[in-house]
């Protein structure tokens, strides 16, 4: 690979936190996994100076599981979610997406953190973590702060995240009781493909009601989106198949497909409102 | 997951000790504890690293070549452009040992002035590092000014359409006449007319292109390259301008060809480089260089009109063919020849009309790939069986079973295949083997498909196709056999020593098969072609029983009794039911050697030669034999997404006489993997001519999640014309795959989608226009 | 320009010094040293055909700095077994017909070794998922598939790491 940079290699977060802030001038970069970035270094896509390899910042990794809340460090690989019992048990969709994410290398070294901060339309692992109600914290040599994942997205390849900070953890609250969550990734083959349209769904219940609906997508849209006209028509309702086709459609409507080399725009907004369909059915199915 | 059935009628007393048995291949240790080298893994000292710089457009002039920068560059050995070279063009003509010529089908070998396909190669960089070489590319400054292109094939042939080259772009044309098609048709209850299309695809080998040059001390150019064809030694030598006694190539065991391999790919840049430098020169294509390096499977618009009776026999066949050639001729000419005898399928049709063209456009050029062009005809041909048995109402199989071309009969162009046609006994058994249907579930449909075909085995006949090998025994009774043949992953060598020693009576570990150099191993021609098991399977054998019946003669004298008494086995001499009268292989050999009896053998085996097909009719013989099989799967798709999965491959093939049925299977399982993208998930996406796909995370191949287990029977008729009565399975294994997947998913959705591959999108869009009509 | 750095690696149980520069990737720096038994198919993370073991974690050595390997004990497919000792794996595949060009069959008896260590009975659903990541274009996989198995069975019955 012909890609001129310099590396440092922290031991520890705030070494990894200063580095990244001195880059005056300098196009500096972290570096997890390397399993986006260095495919674009290559591809000349990105043309960093200085990069900051994360590998040995021991502080980012870990998962912590309180009564109320679960909380990943942000170089939690794509395996590592795979190899918790408990991330299975409190976020099922996040397991359907890591199954299916890229091969096992890729899966070994990608982490969560790096799928988020990709910006990617297809990053997996966003969805899921959308219809957990994820918090991200962001850290920098300066300050720390904490924001709804779902306030992340400003744009197309555009973040919330300063060049400085980190994404160090990922958080949310454990699902309620009578809750159903999971992920549909549709690509054009079964092992390591880039989602076509991905749709993730939390439907809890209560006496017959729905009392929480998360519905996200990804590769519909320039951004990973919550279809939060579709969550509304279903929450605190009895859901019947009517209700569910109506949500399916607001959230494909709210979709903002384009058409590439793996499908048509029109694929995307068919599919989207198919699956939606299917995954909220199949959860309303399971919660009755 | 496999079962072999043999007809033991048809050669009585076959009783082999080592052919037909799944022996461990004797290149398997070596590969997988990574001993063994591929062309990409020799290293010279002093080597430079070489970069291919190419156009980002498909149709232009080149107006401006400034590689000041890039020579001025520290590091850099050599920047050659078209401009410092001798007006050379690199041939693209038939490899092989033929000598035979087409006209003008020479691509330059760096762009001149005008540019005709994405990719073209501008300029050439040899530098002391890789870092370098890029950095120098990176410093190479052209301007290329955009001409109308021509990207597909029926707008290439409209009057007015922009000129790839010539006064036309039609690159070959070929036609069959045969019988009286205006009566079949007229014959006919019913005339069903359909149009398929089917795609580019990449041959994804794993190891991509590469090769290490140096000119050794008797000024002989030495390339060490992953190739099909050493024999290329000879349009390289043309190529840069030196007697063809001085290129030498020397193969290696190749990462995967499938044809992709069997056209020049690195060589010339090799050799050009290596004569400029006097250093050694290595080369190695990036995957993206791949993609645009070497030629694709050729798409095809076929559109077929048959005329049948209410009984379901087909009476009159028109068909007419449309290749997308690309911007230079390569191997086109041939692949629509292919195409055009494979037109009718394995069935008998006495009247048929068919009319094939390759038509060039400034797509990616198109040239062999598995299947050559018969394969695409499987594609159309056995959607259109399911198509008529559909509209008839006629059992699928039952519509072929009436129609099936059987042992003795002639096909297309006239020829009658001299071994037998079992196409019906595979279908039966494939089809049988599907067993119970998968159940449906809510949106999952399940569908079911079968696809029977017939392709060659042995280059054209009018090639004149030769192949020699070369079997010894050693002084302590070990053999060695040396033929230029090359192996791209089927076991190609590992089947010469296992004949070798069937027929020497040594165990397969007292081989050693050296081959694939141009210079000092036999001349076996090709690994394309499905012919290396059958050209220089028939040498390897010759050369041993040659070599036997001389050792044979030897012992017989030893022993007093006659040559036909004695037998060879296990490394042992022997007599016949004499267990007394015995003596070790080794033994034998010194008596012969020092008596000075030969113990080495040259054979040359000789393909049957024929003349080109009659131009007006295309009647004649094409080929020297034709192998039959089919292809059964089982298909679930989801009617709401479109998505389609595998459930069941299962294959049957007349395989003729396996010689190692492990590798047999391996190439039947191979096979299904090809055909399942191809059918499904495989995508060239160009625009305007430029690849958008240009990586294995947008070139979507099966991956081990997408195959399910395939399953294969075999049968042997022991009817080929190769060794023991072998066929050939290289090109067979694929060649029905997508159409039984198409007849499946067909079946299952009610709905046919007549282009491939049939992606999610595709068939989604096909149930959408039924419920709309 | 930046500086070369001298990285020691443990190669198959053997240290092994180079200096590359910071950009160099460590399936660069492994061919570099003479480990020519991994191989190179798509330099993006694509094939897996440059999978080797980093502390016993299957990673693509494409997208691998080679920096980041310093120190680290780097385990190839000759680091599993050789001619005259192959590792079950290799036997299995040799035995069984499992390589055809064998291009791939690096990076797969690696991803198989992986596999093997996580779980060493998987079933084919564990198999296919761990595979995902390396292409094969010669097998059709079903052959692979069966060696894996039988090289676990092996193994299991061997008891413990051979």
């Amino acid at each position: 690979m012909y890609a001129p940079f310099e590396l440092d290699i922290p031991t520890d977060l705030p070494g990894a936190l200063a580095a990244l802030a001195n880059g005056a001038g300098e196009t500096v970069l972290p570096i997890a996994g390397g399993t986006n970035l260095i495919v674009d270094i290559r591809a000349r896509r990105e043309r960093p100076d200085r990069m900051v390899g994360l590998g040995e910042v021991d502080e980012l990794k870990g998962m912590e599981f309180g009564p109320e809340r679960i909380a990943i460090g942000g170089r939690t690989t794509v395996s590592d979610l795979l190899r918790a019992p408990e991330i299975a048990r409190e976020a099922p969709a996040l397991i359907d997406a890591a199954r299916l994410f890229g091969g096992l290398m890729v899966r070994n070294t990608g982490t969560v953190a790096g799928n988020i901060a990709s910006g990617s339309p297809a990053a997996d692992l966003v969805p899921p973590l959308l219809t957990l109600d994820a918090e991200l914290t962001l850290a920098s040599a300066n300050a720390t702060r904490t924001m709804a994942l779902d306030d992340y997205y400003l744009g197309y390849k555009e973040d919330a995240r300063t060049p400085d900070e980190l994404i160090t953890r990922i958080a949310w609250p454990r699902l309620p009781a009578n809750a159903v969550n999971s992920f549909y990734k549709l690509a054009r083959r079964k092992g390591d493909a880039i989602t076509v349209t991905g749709v993730a769904v939390t439907l809890a219940a209560a006496d017959g009601r729905c009392t929480r609906a998360r519905i996200a997508l990804c590769s519909v849209a320039p951004v990973v989106f919550r279809a939060r006209q579709a969550e509304a028509l279903l929450e605190g309702r009895a859901l019947t198949p009517a209700l569910i086709d109506e949500a399916a459609a607001e959230a494909a409507a709210a979709a903002r497909p384009i058409d590439d080399i793996r499908a048509s725009a029109d694929y995307r907004r068919h599919t989207a409102l198919a699956l939606t369909r299917r995954l909220v059915g199949q959860a309303w199915d399971r919660l009755a | 997951m496999s079962r072999t059935e043999s007809d033991a009628g048809a050669r009585p007393n076959v009783q082999f000790r080592q052919v037909g048995k799944p022996l461990t291949r004797t290149d398997a240790p070596g590969k997988v504890t990574g001993r063994t080298p591929y062309a990409g893994d020799y290293v010279m000292p002093n080597t430079l690293h070489m970069r291919v710089l190419r156009a980002d457009v498909a149709s232009a002039r080149l107006t401006r070549l400034d590689v000041s920068k890039a020579r001025a560059l520290k590091g850099v050995a050599c920047v050659l452009t078209a401009a410092d070279m001798p007006d050379r063009t690199s041939a693209t003509d038939i490899p092989g040992q033929t000598g035979q010529k087409r006209l003008d089908t020479d691509q330059p070998i760096l762009v001149k002035d005008r540019v005709r396909y994405f990719g073209e190669p501008l300029a050439l960089i040899a530098a002391e590092t890789r870092d370098i070489a890029d950095h120098a590319a990176e410093l190479i400054e052209f301007e290329l000014e955009p001409i109308p292109g021509v990207y597909d094939p029926l707008e290439a042939l409209k009057p007015g359409a922009a000129l790839v080259y010539g006064a036309d772009n039609i690159v070959a044309e070929r036609k069959i006449r045969k019988g009286d098609i205006e009566a079949g048709f007229a014959e006919a209850d019913l005339v069903i007319e359909n149009t398929y299309k089917t795609p580019f695809q990449e041959h994804a080998f794993l190891e991509p292109e590469v090769g290490l040059a140096w000119v050794d001390e008797n000024d002989v150019v030495n390339i060490r390259v992953s190739t099909q064809v050493i024999e290329h030694f000879r349009p390289i030598a043309d190529a840069i301008g030196v007697p063809h006694n001085k290129v030498r190539v020397r193969g290696a065991l190749v990462g995967g060809g499938f044809g992709g391999k069997e056209d020049l790919t690195v060589e010339v840049y090799l050799a050009l480089l290596a004569k400029h430098t006097g250093r050694p020169v290595r080369l190695e294509y990036s995957r993206e260089d791949s993609f645009v390096g070497h030629g694709k499977r050729h798409p095809f618009v076929l559109t077929y009109r048959t005329g049948v009776t209410n009984e379901g026999k087909i009476t009159a066949m028109d068909v007419q063919m449309i290749a997308d050639a690309g911007a230079y001729v390569f191997l086109s000419p041939y692949v629509v020849l292919y195409a055009l005898v494979a037109a009718p399928g394995p069935y008998r049709v006495d009247n048929l009309n068919v009319f094939a063209r390759a038509v060039a456009t400034n797509n990616m050029y198109t040239s062999a790939f598995r299947g050559f062009g018969a394969l695409q005809a499987c594609a159309a041909y056995e959607q259109q069986m399911d198509e008529i048995a559909g509209t008839l109402g006629i059992d699928r199989l039952e519509l072929r079973r009436r129609n099936f071309l059987k042992t003795g009969e002639p096909m297309s162009t006239g020829f009658v295949p001299p071994s037998a046609i079992w196409t019906e006994q595979c279908a039966e058994q494939a089809w049988a083997a599907l067993g119970e249907p998968a159940p449906v579930q809510g949106p999952i449909r399940t569908g079911r498909g079968l696809a029977c075909y017939q392709q060659s085995y042995g280059r054209l006949t009018f090639l004149h196709d030769t192949s020699e090998a070369w079997v010894g025994v050693e002084m302590d009774g070990t053999v060695v056999v040396r033929s230029g043949v090359t192996d791209i992953g089927a076991g190609q060598i590992s089947a010469l020593g296992q004949i070798a020693v069937e027929v020497l009576g040594v165990t397969l570990d007292n081989v050693v098969i050296y081959n694939s150099d141009s210079a000092v191993t036999p001349l076996a021609g090709t690994t394309t072609a499905t012919r290396a098991l059958y050209m220089t399977g028939n040498a390897a054998k010759q050369a041993a029983e040659t070599l036997r019946a001389r050792l044979v003669e030897r012992a017989a004298r030893e022993f007093g009794v006659e040559a036909g008494d004695v037998d060879m086995a296990f490394n042992e001499v022997f007599v016949i039911d004499r267990p007394e009268k015995t003596m070790p292989l080794v033994n034998l050999v010194r008596i012969c050697a020092a008596e000075g009896i030969h113990r080495s053998e040259l054979a040359i085996f000789r393909a049957p030669f024929g003349d080109f097909l009659d131009p007006e009719t295309g009647q004649g013989q094409a080929h020297p034999d034709y192998a039959y099989g089919a292809h059964a799967v089982e298909v679930s798709v989801d009617v709401e997404t479109g998505e389609v999965e595998v459930l069941k491959s299962i294959a049957a093939h007349d395989v003729g006489q396996c010689i190692n049925p492990a590798a047999v299977e391996g190439q039947i399982q191979g096979g299904a993997q090809n055909g399942q993208g191809y059918a499904l998930s495989e995508e060239m996406l160009y625009e305007e001519g430029r690849l958008v796909t240009p990586s294995f995370s947008e070139y979507l191949m099966p991956t081990a999640m997408d195959m399910p287990r395939v399953e294969c029977i075999i049968l042997e008729s022991r009817s080929g014309v190769g060794p023991f009565g072998a066929k050939g399975i290289g090109e067979p294994a694929m060649t029905a795959v997508a159409p039984a997947i198409a007849n499946a998913v067909a079946d299952a959705i009610g709905v046919r989608v007549f282009e491939m591959p049939i992606t999610p999108e595709r068939v989604v869009r096909a149930l959408q226009q039924r419920d709309a009509s | 320009m930046p500086e070369n750095r001298t990285i020691t690696l443990r190669i198959n149980g053997r240290d092994e010094e180079g200096r590359f520069p910071a950009h160099r990737t460590l399936l660069e720096a492994l061919r570099q040293l003479g480990h020519m038994e991994v191989k190179c198919g798509c330099e993006k993370g694509d094939c897996g055909a440059c999978a080797v073991l980093v502390d016993g974690m299957a990673v693509d050595s494409c997208l691998t700095l080679a920096w980041t390997a310093d120190g680290r004990e780097v385990t190839t497919v000759s680091g599993l077994g050789d001619l005259d000792s192959p590792h079950p794996l290799q036997q299995a595949f040799a035995d069984g017909g499992a390589a055809q060009c064998g291009y791939c069959i690096p990076g797969i008896i690696v991803a198989a070794k992986a596999i093997i260590d996580e779980n060493p009975e998987p079933s084919e659903d564990d198999i296919r998922l761990g595979l995902s990541g390396n292409l094969c274009r010669c097998t059709g996989y079903t052959k692979i598939f069966e060696a894996i198995a039988d090289a676990a069975a092996v193994m299991r019955a061997e008891g413990g790491e051979p």
